[in-house]
């Protein structure tokens, strides 16, 4: 083997990204060291799903992959977002604008649209891979269009001896509509296909139009010369009939495609094309994986669990006396709170007796309970008195005991160095429900506890046809007061500097402007966000209950009240919200306008397992139309989170307006997957494809499931592993 | 730059988005010292490469025990003092080892079973050791548990052949010592967890231990596939 090869290994780089699976792995067998190779990685196409140029393949992105798309030829350019949400299901959210469009009264047509591709058949030696996709499923369907389509992939020589095997790749499909508009061999299921009309309100699945009318082969060929370089060819089946015959975007003169790719980093590809005989084209394609972070996660080391000495060498060691002494008591207190504080770990109550302690603490560095509840753990047994030995850790969120983690500190002490410590330790350790605050428990000093912080901000405005991206910037001010035990005031104060909301478009909603006045929203520099009181409390077991007031969010103020069931153990969880708010006046001060609604929604959470949460909820939205709500999340043990979700009510389409109905994909990102140190900070966005008026829900700050879930026993379980990082 | 205006982009909006945290601790300082940490760190990686070699005479005065552990991938050299020492349920004895910035190694009779704070980590390892010998006792299966990207754990099982491969000499900072060299060779099929492929391959651990002082003079092993190949020195006794 090359010492190429070995280097790509030990570097994790490009080699292995794009290397040939089966010569390779034949080759690690014999020398290189064990890596965590990224599964090579399909290239995109100019819908960005993995495919040859404007056509698409068979291939597969790899499971959880992330990616980001932008395609531009003819004056037509494509942003899309791909996730592939299961080993066999991907989807796509798409962006795109037309020039020189005219037509319709769009001089610029722009549109929104979501794919999803199935994979019905994984590759193997013999056969090739084979997806079902459709394109532009929803919505008013400009690049609507459904295929079947196969991809084989062969190991070819390297250019010059020494050099990595390269990888060709046949693909061949059959297209229907967009994809079945040039070269028609029949029309297997139907001639009748509804006409793509650009003015509709569209958001409807279009299960009328799939496979119907006209279907069209279509094919090319990928060769990846090397780890870097990759040449393209194929041949088109779409006609572009709206854009070279109704209209003039780019002239049409060949049914063949051209392009050479380049992949400059591990996550980043470049493309030039030539396209149709006429035009010059370009790609620009991002992937990045959750399991494989920017820089990996590296927590300073903690301090080790150093056992007790044996009870025969050293009874005094073992007296239970102190227990009786309330200084003894406030002494070991007052030594564990800064070493908590050094694991970023507060102390808020202490319970100790002579066998047994429960510590209460809130965790303000981790993303994982489980590490926090490891460092909690590590310190006391470096400073309780020998004679402790069940520690039960409660981690706490806004004065609510979320559970109890309940173990054994000579398991601790036997366990560090196990070679299978993680699973020993996980089956030696109770989860439950965490019990009610002891009346003999120490309070710790962390209140009445105030806390601010001064930042910038960035608020962004999607879609708008003259300006697809509109941004607001400036500083904010955070501040929250925690008088006692679940209490908070809490406020936020923004002034902007810079940006363009405020020129965007004005509503035409014909229902109550509950959501689309946010231009209207964004004309005042300086403004409240929010200013809100609020207590949560246990009012039983397994039940949360969070009781909020004041101007809880940009647009709304008024009370919120919120009641959760959710057994630590159980996958399920129920919940109510209960909501009478306002419409705050456009300048965000305290004044309000004359728009009253009584909103609110019953819920059930549902954790399906490997990561995927559901929520349905049914109740009445904020412009008083009634309905549900359900959406599903990914949830990596890392802390992403890639979702959507979509909201049906009682407004009709053309009500609603433009999309229908609401609909979104959302996702989450931890800042430390960027930086490699703790944090719990995240960043994520929300992008709905149209900001309507229908289905649009109170955004309340504080709600109980999200603070409840992350320290249940599933979320424990699942990141158990970071237990004695 | 297309590529780079979307990542700006994505970042730009992103920053817009929520935090998961319950605290109001603000994200900007946060990258604000961190990229302080970073810049520090380079400066202080530029200023070791072109620190002197040790002598023996610098190392005269130094209390406690240390060794010194460079990370052949990064070629980054640290210098860890001895910490606990202490027997458990399993054969041999473990010593904990930390450098003054929070890195920290455990090893069994002298052979790597944890790694902490380097990121991507060795959490634990199932080794062959056996009483007071230093270095693996036997061939035979080894499992080592792996940090993975998405913060889980992946065990990844290898099978090892051990050689005696003699008597030799090893120089460290100016002091040779009488050393036994065994080699242990160990090869693993890979794994797939969770949609993450730790791939095949072979691992080569060396060991070069003084059997009269009972100390691991040198060593270099594998600490798995996000850190690979650490080579181990003991500076002070």
């Amino acid at each position: 083997m090359s010492d190429r090869v070995r280097r790509a290994f030990a570097t994790g780089g490009l080699a292995v990204l794009l290397a040939v699976p089966l010569v390779m792995s034949a080759v690690a067998q014999e020398r290189g060291e064990p890596s965590f190779a990224p599964l090579p990685t399909p290239s995109l196409n100019f819908y960005g799903v993995p495919g040859l140029i404007d056509m698409p393949s068979a291939e597969t992105l790899a499971d959880g992959q992330f990616t980001f798309a932008y395609s531009w030829f003819g004056g037509q350019s494509r942003y899309t977002a791909s996730f592939q949400a299961l080993p066999w299901l991907s989807g796509s959210f798409r962006y795109n604008g037309i020039q020189n469009w005219n037509l319709g009264g769009f001089g610029t047509y722009y549109d929104r649209g979501f794919d999803v591709r199935f994979r019905l058949h994984r590759e193997t030696r013999r056969w090739p891979e084979i997806t079902l996709g459709l394109q532009d499923f929803i919505g008013t369907g400009v690049y609507a269009g459904e295929y079947i389509v196969a991809t084989k992939t062969f190991a070819t020589p390297g250019l010059n001896p020494g050099s990595l095997p390269g990888r060709l790749k046949l693909t061949a499909g059959l297209g229907w509509g967009r994809l079945g508009s040039h070269g028609s061999i029949g029309t297997p299921f139907g001639a009748k296909r509804p006409a793509f009309v650009p003015n509709s309100t569209g958001g409807k699945l279009a299960y009328d139009q799939w496979f119907r009318g006209p279907v069209a082969p279509f094919g090319g060929v990928e060769w990846q010369i090397n780890d870097r370089w990759g040449l393209k060819a194929e041949y088109s089946s779409d006609a572009y009939l709206t854009e070279t015959q109704t209209t003039s975007v780019f002239e049409r003169k060949s049914n063949l495609n051209f392009g050479l790719e380049y992949q400059v980093t591990r996550r980043t590809r470049l493309g030039a094309y030539y396209l149709y005989g006429s035009e010059l084209a370009v790609t620009a394609q991002i992937q990045l994986n959750p399991n494989h972070p920017i820089n990996r996660l590296a927590a300073p080391a903690p301090q080790p669990v150093v056992p007790r000495p044996p009870r025969v060498d050293n009874p005094l060691a073992w007296s239970t006396d102190w227990a009786a002494s309330p200084e003894a008591l406030r002494e070991v207190q007052a030594r564990v709170t800064p070493l908590l504080a050094a694991e970023g770990l507060v102390l808020e109550h202490l319970t100790l007796s002579a066998d047994r302690v429960e510590l209460r603490y809130r965790n303000e560095r981790y993303t994982s309970q489980t590490i926090a509840a490891g460092r909690a753990a590590r310190v006391l047994a470096g400073q309780l008195p020998s004679s402790v030995e069940t520690f039960r850790l409660v981690p706490v969120a806004g004065g609510l005991g979320l559970a109890a983690i309940e173990l054994r500190r000579s398991d601790l002490e036997a366990l560090e160095f196990d070679g299978m410590s993680t699973a020993a330790l996980r089956a030696v350790t109770g989860i439950g429900e965490a019990p009610p605050l002891a009346a003999e428990a120490l309070t710790g000093t962390v209140y009445p506890r105030f806390t601010w912080a001064v930042g910038p901000f960035f608020e962004p405005a999607y879609f708008d046809p003259a300006k697809p991206i509109r941004m607001d910037y400036g500083v904010e001010l955070n501040a929250a007061w925690e008088p006692g035990p679940g209490w908070i005031v809490a406020g936020t104060l923004r002034h902007r500097l810079g940006g363009n909301v405020a020129g965007g478009r004005a509503s035409n909603s014909v229902l109550p402007h509950v959501r689309t006045d946010q231009v209207q929203y964004a004309q005042s520099d300086t403004t409240l966000r929010n200013l809100y009181a609020a207590y949560q409390w246990k009012p039983g077991a397994n039940l949360y209950a969070r009781l909020t007031g004041g101007l809880l969010e940009r647009m709304y103020g008024g009370i919120s009240g919120e009641l959760l069931w959710k057994p630590v153990d159980s996958r399920l969880a129920l919940g109510i919200e209960g909501n009478y708010v306002r419409q705050r006046d456009f300048d965000q001060g305290f004044g309000f306008r004359d728009y009253t609604v009584a909103t609110g929604h019953a819920s059930a959470y549902f954790e399906m397992g490997r990561g995927y949460v559901a929520e349905a909820s049914v109740g009445r939205y904020l412009a008083g139309d009634v309905g549900g709500t359900l959406s599903v999340d990914r949830i990596f043990a890392n802390g992403w989170s890639v979702g959507g979700w979509f909201t049906l009510t009682n407004v009709s389409a053309a009500e609603f307006g433009e999309g229908s109905f609401d609909k979104g994909v959302r996702f989450s990102i931890p800042v430390n997957w960027f930086l490699g140190k703790p944090t719990q900070q995240s960043v994520g966005l929300s992008i709905r494809p149209i900001q309507r008026d229908g289905g649009q829900k109170l955004d309340v700050p504080g709600r109980l499931y999200g603070q409840v879930r992350q320290a249940h026993e599933r979320a424990l379980d699942t990141e158990w592993g970071r237990v004695w990082e | 730059m297309i590529a780079r205006g979307l990542v700006m982009l994505v970042a730009a909006a992103a920053l817009a988005g929520c935090s998961s945290g319950n605290d109001t601790a603000p994200l900007f300082p946060q990258l604000f010292t961190i990229g302080k940490e970073a810049v520090a760190g380079r400066a202080a990686r530029r200023a070791q490469a072109a620190a002197p070699l040790l002598t023996r005479a610098a190392l005269e005065g130094i209390e406690g025990s240390h060794i010194e552990v460079t990370i052949e991938r990064r070629a980054i050299t640290g210098y860890l003092e001895r910490g606990l020492v202490r027997s458990d349920a399993g054969p041999g004895r473990v010593e904990y080892w930390r450098t003054q910035d929070n890195v920290s190694l455990g090893f069994r009779n002298g052979v790597l079973i944890a790694t902490r704070g380097l990121g991507g980590d060795l959490v634990s390892s199932e080794v062959q050791v056996a009483g007071g010998r230093l270095g693996p006792a036997s061939g035979g299966e080894r499992g080592m548990h792996i940090r993975s990207g998405d913060l889980q754990v992946v065990r990844l099982g290898l099978a090892c052949d051990l050689e005696d491969l003699g008597p030799e000499t090893v120089t460290v900072v100016e002091r040779a010592h009488a050393t036994r060299h065994l080699r242990e060779r160990c090869v693993t099929a890979g794994t797939v967890v969770g949609g993450q492929q730790l791939g095949a391959g072979e691992v080569v651990n060396d060991y070069w231990i003084d059997t009269r002082a009972g100390l691991m003079r040198q060593s270099r092993q594998w600490a798995g596939p996000e850190i690979g190949y650490l080579k181990i020195r003991r500076l002070l006794d």
